[in-house]
C-alpha cells in the first residue's frame, strides 16, 4: 500500500484538483497518437448530436436517386426513399446518443447507490440488494428488453434511455460493492470512522472519490453497450420507425433487401460503421483514463 | 459430494424462483397489455359465431386462463397449466401447442450457442496468451485494442456485414439452418449441410465475443506470470514449455467465471446472430411472435430464453467449482 499514495482525507481545494485532472488527461492524452484520436471521435459525435439535427430541415429533401451508390452530391449514398444516407446519419445521432447519455446516467445513479450501501452496511441489507442484484443480471437483458417493447413503444430518447438504464445497472453494482468492501477495511476510511465523522461524511467524502474513476471507465464502456441494445430493438423492427436513428436506418436498408441484392450497400453499411467508429473511439479513450486514474500504469 | 449436492440444490430452488417470477411477470404483462389480447380473441370467436362457452374454452386452451375470472382465479389456473409444462397454444401456428414449438426452436439455438462459445473461448484464450506474454510489444498492444474493440461491437454488426458480403458479394455461405431440399435425418448430406450452414454464425459469435475472453485471459496471465512460484521455477531452470503449462493451468480458472456471465449476452445475442442468418431459433421465435401479436408463444420463448440462462449459469458454477481445488477448501473451512 505505500506505493499509491490514496486520497487521505477529501482536499478541500475543489476546484484545484479538478484542473489537474484535466492537465493530467491532456498529459495522459498526447502520449500515443491513438487516444487522441479516441477523443477526436468522440467528441466529434457528441458534437454531431448536438449540432446535428439543426444542420438539416425536418423533412430531409429526397432526390430521384434510390439506394444509389456514394457519389459527389451524397457522400455515403440513398436510402430507398432518395434521402441522403449522410444527412440522415448526422440527424440520427441524437436520438442514439441521448438515449445512452441517460441510460448511463440511470445506471450510475441506481448502480452506485446500490453497490455503496450494500457494500457499506453489509449484514442483511448486503445479502437482499445483492440477490436483487443477481436476479437483474441473470434475467437475459435484450430479450426482456424486447417483450418490454409490447407494452411500451419508447416514443423518446428518454423514455428509451431510463428502460436501458434500469435494466443495466446489475454489473455496476456488484463492481462497486465489492470496491467498497476493499476500501472499507482500509485506514483512512477506519480513521474517518474513528474520528467520529458521520456515515453520509465517510460515504461521499471518503469512499465515493475512490470509486469515482472505476465508475467513470464502467460508464464509457457502458455507453457503447446501451447504443448497441438500443439500435438492436430498431433493429429487428419491434419498434415504430417514428424517429430517425441508426437502428431504424439499419431495419429499413435489411427491409429493403440491401443484405439480398447488394444493392444501396452504403445505406446499411453508414450507420454500422459509425457504431464501429464510436466504439473505437471509447475503446481508445478508456485507454488514456485507465492511465489518468491508475498512478501504476504511469511510465514516468 | 455432500457440499456438493448442497450448493446445486441451492442453485436449483433459487432458479425456480427466478422462473416463478419470470412467468409471473410475463402473465401479468399479458394480462395489462393495451387491448387486452385475450379479451380480443374471445370476441373474436364469439363474432364468428361460437357460443360463450365454447370460446371461453378455447381461449383458455391457447393462453392458459380463462377470459373472465378474478386476476387471481386466472393466476392459479395458469401456475396450474405451467406444472404440467403446458404454455398454451401458438396463435401463429394454428393451435399447436407452444412448448412443442418452443422446444423445436431451442436445438437451433444451442448447438449455435455451444459451437459460438467454444470457438470465441478458443481463441480468446489463445491470443490472450499471446497479448500477455508479448504485452510490451506492438503484437501485444495491437491484440489489446482489437480485443476491446471486438468486445464492443454488436453482433449484429458483425453477423450484417459477414452476411452481406459473404453470402450475397461472393456467394460462400447460405443463410438458413439447412438445405431445404435434403431429407431430414440421420444422413451425411443433411448433416454436413448443417454444419456447412452453421459456420458462419457460429464465426459471427466467436468474432462479435472473443475479444471479452482475450482481455480477461491477458490480465490473468500478467498477474500470473507476477507470482513468486513462476520466479522460483524459472530459477529452478525448469523447461519454459513447463512453466508455460503452470501458468496456463492459474490462468485460465478466472476465465470460468467470465464464461458463465457471458452466456446470458450470448443467449440474448443470439437473437441477432438468428435474425440476420435466418436462423430458426429462440431469439428468431420470440421476435416473430412479437411482432404477430403471439403473446403465448413470446412467453414461452421468453420463460425458455430464461431458463437456458439460469441453467447454464448453474453448470458454470458448478464446473468452477469441480476445477478448483481452491473453492472446495474454502467451502470446507
Amino acid at each position: 500500500m505505500s506505493t499509491t499514495v490514496e486520497v487521505p482525507v477529501a482536499n478541500p481545494v475543489v476546484p484545484a484538483r479538478r484542473t489537474r485532472f484535466l492537465a493530467n488527461l491532456w498529459k495522459v492524452l498526447r502520449r500515443k497518437p491513438s487516444r487522441m484520436v479516441g477523443a477526436f471521435i468522440v467528441a466529434l459525435f457528441v458534437a454531431l448530436g448536438i449540432i446535428g439535427p439543426w444542420l438539416y430541415p425536418e423533412n430531409l429533401p429526397k432526390s430521384a436517386d434510390l439506394l444509389a451508390g456514394p457519389s459527389l452530391s451524397h457522400l455515403l449514398g440513398t436510402d430507398f426513399e432518395g434521402a441522403d444516407v449522410l444527412a440522415e446519419l448526422i440527424v440520427g445521432s441524437r436520438y442514439v446518443l441521448t438515449a445512452a447519455a441517460v441510460a448511463a446516467l440511470v445506471t450510475v445513479v441506481v448502480g452506485v447507490a446500490v453497490g455503496l450501501y450494500a457494500g457499506y452496511r453489509r449484514g442483511r441489507p448486503d445479502s437482499a440488494l445483492m440477490r436483487i442484484t443477481d436476479f437483474v443480471l441473470t434475467i437475459p437483458g435484450f430479450p426482456l428488453l424486447l417483450v418490454l417493447t409490447t407494452v411500451w413503444k419508447f416514443e423518446s430518447a428518454l423514455q428509451m434511455g431510463l428502460v436501458l438504464g434500469l435494466t443495466g445497472w446489475g454489473g455496476l453494482a456488484r463492481s462497486v460493492r465489492s470496491q467498497t468492501l476493499s476500501l472499507r477495511e482500509r485506514g483512512f476510511v477506519e480513521a474517518a470512522r474513528g474520528l467520529g465523522l458521520s456515515t453520509p461524511h465517510v460515504v461521499t467524502r471518503e469512499l465515493l472519490p475512490n470509486i469515482a474513476p472505476y465508475v467513470a471507465m464502467n460508464l464509457l464502456i457502458g455507453v457503447t453497450t446501451f447504443i448497441y441494445s438500443q439500435v438492436g430493438l430498431f433493429y429487428l423492427g419491434v419498434l415504430p420507425y417514428n424517429s430517425t436513428n441508426w437502428g431504424v436506418m439499419i431495419q429499413l436498408a435489411v427491409n429493403n433487401g440491401v443484405t439480398q441484392t447488394g444493392a444501396g450497400l452504403s445505406y446499411l453499411m453508414a450507420p454500422l460503421i459509425a457504431i464501429l467508429l464510436l466504439t473505437l473511439g471509447v475503446v481508445l479513450l478508456v485507454d488514456a483514463m485507465d492511465e489518468v486514474f491508475n498512478p501504476r500504469l504511469r511510465e514516468d | 459430494m455432500l457440499k456438493f449436492l448442497r450448493r446445486l440444490a441451492g442453485h436449483v430452488v433459487r432458479g425456480l424462483v427466478m422462473i416463478w417470477i419470470v412467468t409471473t411477470f410475463t402473465f401479468v404483462l399479458v394480462r395489462l397489455m393495451p387491448g387486452d389480447p385475450v379479451q380480443t380473441q374471445y370476441e373474436t370467436l364469439l363474432s364468428k359465431g361460437m357460443s360463450p362457452d365454447q370460446a371461453k374454452a378455447q381461449v383458455a386452451v391457447t393462453y392458459g386462463f380463462v377470459p373472465h375470472g378474478s386476476f387471481w382465479s386466472q393466476y392459479g389456473h395458469y401456475l396450474w397449466q405451467l406444472l404440467h409444462f403446458d404454455l398454451g397454444r401458438s396463435v401463429r401456428a394454428q393451435g399447436v401447442s407452444v412448448t412443442t414449438e418452443v422446444l423445436s426452436t431451442a436445438k437451433w439455438t444451442i448447438g449455435l450457442v455451444l459451437a459460438g462459445t467454444l470457438l470465441s473461448f478458443l481463441f480468446g484464450v489463445v491470443l490472450g496468451v499471446v497479448a500477455a506474454m508479448r504485452r510490451n510489444s506492438h503484437l501485444g498492444n495491437g491484440l489489446s485494442i482489437v480485443g476491446s474493440l471486438l468486445h464492443g461491437v454488436p453482433q449484429y454488426v458483425m453477423a450484417l456485414i459477414l452476411v452481406t458480403f459473404l453470402t450475397v458479394k461472393f456467394k460462400l455461405f447460405s443463410t438458413g439452418p439447412v438445405d431445404g431440399l435434403l431429407e431430414p435425418g440421420f444422413n451425411g448430406p443433411y448433416i454436413a449441410s448443417i454444419v456447412a450452414h452453421a459456420v458462419l454464425p457460429a464465426v459471427a459469435f466467436a468474432l462479435s465475443s472473443f475479444g471479452g475472453y482475450l482481455l480477461s485471459m491477458k490480465s490473468s496471465v500478467v498477474s500470473v506470470l507476477g507470482d513468486d512460484f513462476i520466479l522460483a521455477s524459472e530459477l529452478r531452470g525448469i523447461r519454459p514449455s513447463i512453466i508455460f503449462r503452470y501458468v496456463a493451468r492459474n490462468a485460465i480458472l478466472p476465465l470460468f467465471t467470465v464464461l458463465a456471465l457471458s452466456l446470458g449476452f450470448m443467449v440474448g445475442g443470439a437473437v441477432f446472430i438468428e435474425n440476420a442468418f435466418n436462423y430458426p431459433g429462440m431469439g428468431a421465435m420470440l421476435v416473430a411472435s412479437i411482432g404477430q401479436r403471439d403473446y403465448s408463444e413470446m412467453s414461452g420463448a421468453f420463460l425458455l430464453i430464461t431458463m437456458a440462462v439460469i441453467i447454464a449459469n448453474i453448470c458454470a458454477d458448478m464446473l468452477y467449482t469441480v476445477i478448483d481445488p481452491r473453492v472446495r477448501r474454502g467451502e470446507g473451512a
